[in-house]
This record gives structure tokens, sequence and C-alpha cells, in this order.
């Protein structure tokens, strides 16, 4: 049983569909009742009292958790979204043990989504996603241990499970708890016939998350940040291609002719007029890189010229690329100084 | 404190075993408190006593708070037929509270063999702990090593062993920690 893909923090929480038997009037509510507090067990509702907190005079359904006698105290107007339901009836406890005695699919191997699942069916799902936890949990156990976090949820699902099993079938809790293990670990050699399972809980639908590129608006300049000035290039425009020794060879894509120039738009004829007048990239280099022709004996691959004239926008590089691609040739490259080696000179000009 | 109550004849080297092992495995003062009789009002039809009735009904025995009262017996226990059946019955205890009873019946013949003997002991001594374990707030564990894995389950080895796994020792010695009076 596969779960839906991961929810960005981002992303809203959908709403789950109503469970069978949620309350969602406070009306409903009256002294005496036995309710399911998600993640917290079985509650007896005591009464209604007021209470003034934080200058607000707020109306606190009172509620004692049965295992412990522990209070919980929930204002009226948070009853419906807190995913308080009625305990589950002998009929739905008898379609949860025929859902555990079923077989079951593999279980959700990706953690975080089995762990937000699980959380998920745990508050909202009603016994059936209790059923559905320790279920999940259990067969994943069959193929390793559990780690710590989740043995911690395995538990506590299967205390919730056990305590309101007891409850809806009036029976002392470790029987109940034999009850669902007989179901989940048969003995060998007993067979059961087996209604078919109940719906399984429906979980909300996550739309896969794309972040969106914050680049600029069309009809937008995108601003240089000048990191290729620091020697901080970005590697646009540099493309790595294999060679045959499946190395990386890098590959720079200039514009050399004019016609591709023209084709990226004003803009990159701007930006190439400013840095560099000449339109050609060798030549473009500047006047402090022609001096250090000795430190340029190294070749190294990010050549500041080549950078700076391939970083435009996005709609830029995707002519760029249309462009024709012409490798560096070797002398070229020894010629563009490294974006290193730009700062190299200066020193030794000081010396 | 576990206080042990015998309600049919045991060998004290099988409870000299078993009260080790129960110190060993809690961490709690362990005795053999005295014998008592099984209830008639438990006595079932086919022979068998209902777990459930046995331990409301059989003769307490003065315990202070906090201590656990385990039962042995020899007669055969049964359980309330579930959804899917009835459930076969090793032990059976208040879950969280103070009464447990554990039925030597299923486990493996003494016999007089070294071995037999302490295959049978072992077996005792993990059921013994499986429901003091359950008095102790422990649930089931899914791991066949653990005493807390359900007896009858098929993953269960032969000689299954008689510890707790990590989980269920800390839950237990944190449960200990928190009601000792």
């Amino acid at each position: 049983m596969r779960g839906p893909p991961g929810r960005h923090d981002q992303q809203p929480k959908e709403q789950f569909p109503a469970v069978e038997g949620i309350i969602a009037d406070v009306e409903e509510l009256k002294p005496g009742d036995r309710v399911v507090y998600p993640n917290q067990g079985v509650c007896c509702i005591t009464g209604v009292e007021q209470k003034e907190i934080a200058g607000q005079t707020l109306e606190l359904v009172r509620m004692e958790r049965e295992e412990d006698g522990a209070t919980v105290m929930v204002p009226k107007g948070k009853i419906p979204s807190i995913g308080l339901r009625k305990v589950a009836t002998a009929d739905q406890i008898e379609g949860v043990v025929h859902y555990l005695a079923a077989s079951y699919d593999d279980p959700e191997l990706d953690w975080k989504i089995r762990h937000r699942d699980n959380a998920d069916r745990l508050i909202a799902g009603g016994v059936l996603g209790v059923a559905e936890v320790v279920k999940g949990l259990h067969s994943l156990s069959r193929i390793r241990p559990l780690p710590t976090k989740e043995r911690e949820q395995y538990d506590n699902a299967r205390h919730l499970l056990v305590h309101e099993v007891a409850v809806s079938l009036a029976i002392p809790p470790a029987l109940a708890e034999d009850y669902i293990d007989y179901a989940l670990m048969p003995p060998s050699g007993v067979t059961f016939k087996l209604k078919p399972p109940p719906k399984p809980v429906v979980l909300p639908t996550y739309p896969s998350y794309r972040p969106k590129r914050t680049g600029p608006a069309p009809g937008e300049e995108e601003d240089d940040l000048g990191l290729g000035d620091l020697g901080l290039g970005l590697g646009l425009g540099l493309e790595l291609e294999l060679d045959e020794t499946g190395a990386a060879k890098p590959v720079v894509v200039l514009p050399v002719d004019g016609e591709a120039v023209e084709e990226q738009g004003e803009q990159q004829a701007e930006s190439t007029s400013e840095d560099h007048p000449e339109p050609e990239p060798v030549e473009a280099a500047s006047e402090d890189d022609e001096e250090d022709e000795e430190a340029e004996v190294v070749a190294a691959p990010p050549k500041k010229p080549a950078v700076k004239k391939a970083k435009p926008s996005p709609k830029k590089r995707a002519s760029v690329k249309k462009a024709p691609v012409k490798k560096a040739p070797a002398k070229t490259a020894k010629k563009a100084p490294p974006a290193k080696k730009a700062k190299a000179p200066k020193g030794g000009k000081k010396k | 404190m576990i206080r042990i109550v015998t309600l049919s004849p045991v060998e004290p080297e099988d409870m000299a075993f078993l009260t080790r092992t129960l110190f060993q495995a809690f961490g709690l003062g362990t005795e053999h408190a005295g014998d008592r009789s099984l209830p008639p009002e438990a006595e079932q039809e086919d022979g068998r006593y209902d777990a459930v009735v046995l331990l409301a009904e059989v003769d307490p025995i003065k315990t202070f708070a906090d201590d656990k009262v385990l039962y042995l017996t020899g007669a055969e226990l049964a359980l309330q037929p579930g959804p899917l059946g009835e459930p076969p019955c090793y032990s059976f205890a208040q879950y969280g509270g103070e009464r447990a009873v554990v039925s030597m019946a299923k486990l493996p013949t003494r016999g007089v063999s070294e071995s037999s003997i302490e295959a049978y002991q072992r077996r005792l001594a993990r059921e013994s702990i499986h429901a003091v374990g359950h008095l102790w707030d422990l649930h089931h564990d899914y791991d066949a090593k653990c005493a807390m894995h359900p007896s009858w389950s098929p993953a269960l080895p032969d000689r299954p062993e008689m510890d707790l796994c990590n989980f269920c020792r800390e839950k237990s010695e944190r449960k200990i920690r928190l009601a000792k009076t």
C-alpha cells in the first residue's frame, strides 16, 4: 500500500474526507458520552465549562481520558476540526479485525512519506486508519527492524487500537490485543474466512512540488551580480561533454559569429558592448589579462570572457544553445585567462 | 514486588528459577506468596478455565501498591471467542493492572532429563515475563526474540528467548520508575 508523493512544507495541508462517526456538531455531545480523541484515546465527556483565558471567556468541553483519568479541555469552536469521533461500533471493529487478517501489499519504503501518512492516519483516519498504521508497520517490521521513531509510532498506534477495540467490544484490553494479534500473526495451520475488507482510508492527494524559479519578469533584465569579475563564474554557458574515455572535457559555448549575437537580442548586444567592445571573445579579454601571458600557460577550463558572454537571462541562454557550438581551440583556451589567474598578476605587479 | 501464587503444585526448582528470572527481567523483588485453589466459577463445560473470570474470582492475597500478582496454574485456560475465533491462551493479564495468570498446560513436557527440564523452565519463565510485562503496560512485540512476542506466533522459535527487547525493557523500566511508591 503506497501513499501519495511527499508534501512540501510550503504546500497547504489538504483536509481529509470526513471519517464515519466524526463529531461535527458540539451539540451532539452530552456528559457521559464516550468519544475518541485522535492520538489520545477514548475519553469520557464530563461537561462544559466557561473559563477566562487571556482576557477571553471561552466555553470549553471537558473530557477525561479513560486510560489514566487525564483531563482534556477543548474550546467548543474547535471540536469540529480536531477529529473527535464516536467510539467505533462492533461491526466496524469486526471489519478492522478482518482487515488486519487480510494479506498486505508491500509497505511504503520511503520513510518520510510513510511517517507523514501514518501520522495523518492516526489523526484523521478513524479506527481503520489506526489499524492501517499498525498493519503497515507490522508488515514493514517483517522486512527490517523499525527505527526508534516508528517503533514508538507502532506502539502508540497499537495502544490506541487495543483500547478502542476493548471499549467497543466491552472486553479487557489484553483480550482485545489477543484478537488483534491473532489476526495479524495467526498460528500455523489456521486460516480465516475473511469478509471483504472495508474501504481503505482516503489520504489527501499531494501534487508533486516544483519550486518556482524566481527569475526576472518578462521585459526585465536579469541583474548581473558581477560574480565573473570576482572570479566566481557560475559556469553558465559551460557544458561538459564526455570524451571517449569518459572524462569530462569542457566545451565552451560561444557566440562566435555575429548572427548568434544578433539572435540573442538587444540585451545581449548591449552587455557585450559594455563589457567587451569587440565581438570576438578571444580578443575581448581584458587588458590586464593580456599582460599575463606567462600565467596563462596553465590551461584552466572556466574562461572569464566566455563566462561573461554566456551569462544571459534564461531566454538568452536558450538562444545561445541554438547557436552553432564551437569547441574553443586550445590556443584560445590558453589565451583566455582563468578566473583565478586574473588575480595572480596583480600580486606579481606589486612585487 | 512480584508475588507468585500457585494454583497448582510447582516444583521448588522451577519456582526458584522463575523468581530469579523475573527479578532479572524487571529488577523487582519476586517471591512465592502462597497457594490458592482454582475458582469453580471460572470452569467451563469443556474443563478449561475462563482466564478473565479466573482472575476476577480467584482468592486474593495481601498486596501493597504497585505489587503484581502472578498466578500459576496447570489447568488449561480459555478466552472468549473474538471476530476470528478464539485465540490460544498461554497466559492472560489485566493490562496495566495487578493480576496475571500463566497456564502450564501448554508448555512443553517437563520430562526428567536436564535439557527437557531446562526447556520447560525457560518457557515457563518466558510466559511469566510476558504476563508480567502486560501488567507493566507492555504490548505485544513483533520481534520474535522478545518475550512479549505472542506465544502462538509461527515466528516463535522452538526454544524462545526469555528476555525483553530493548524497547520493551526501557518502557517497562520507565513505567516501574514512575510507579514506584
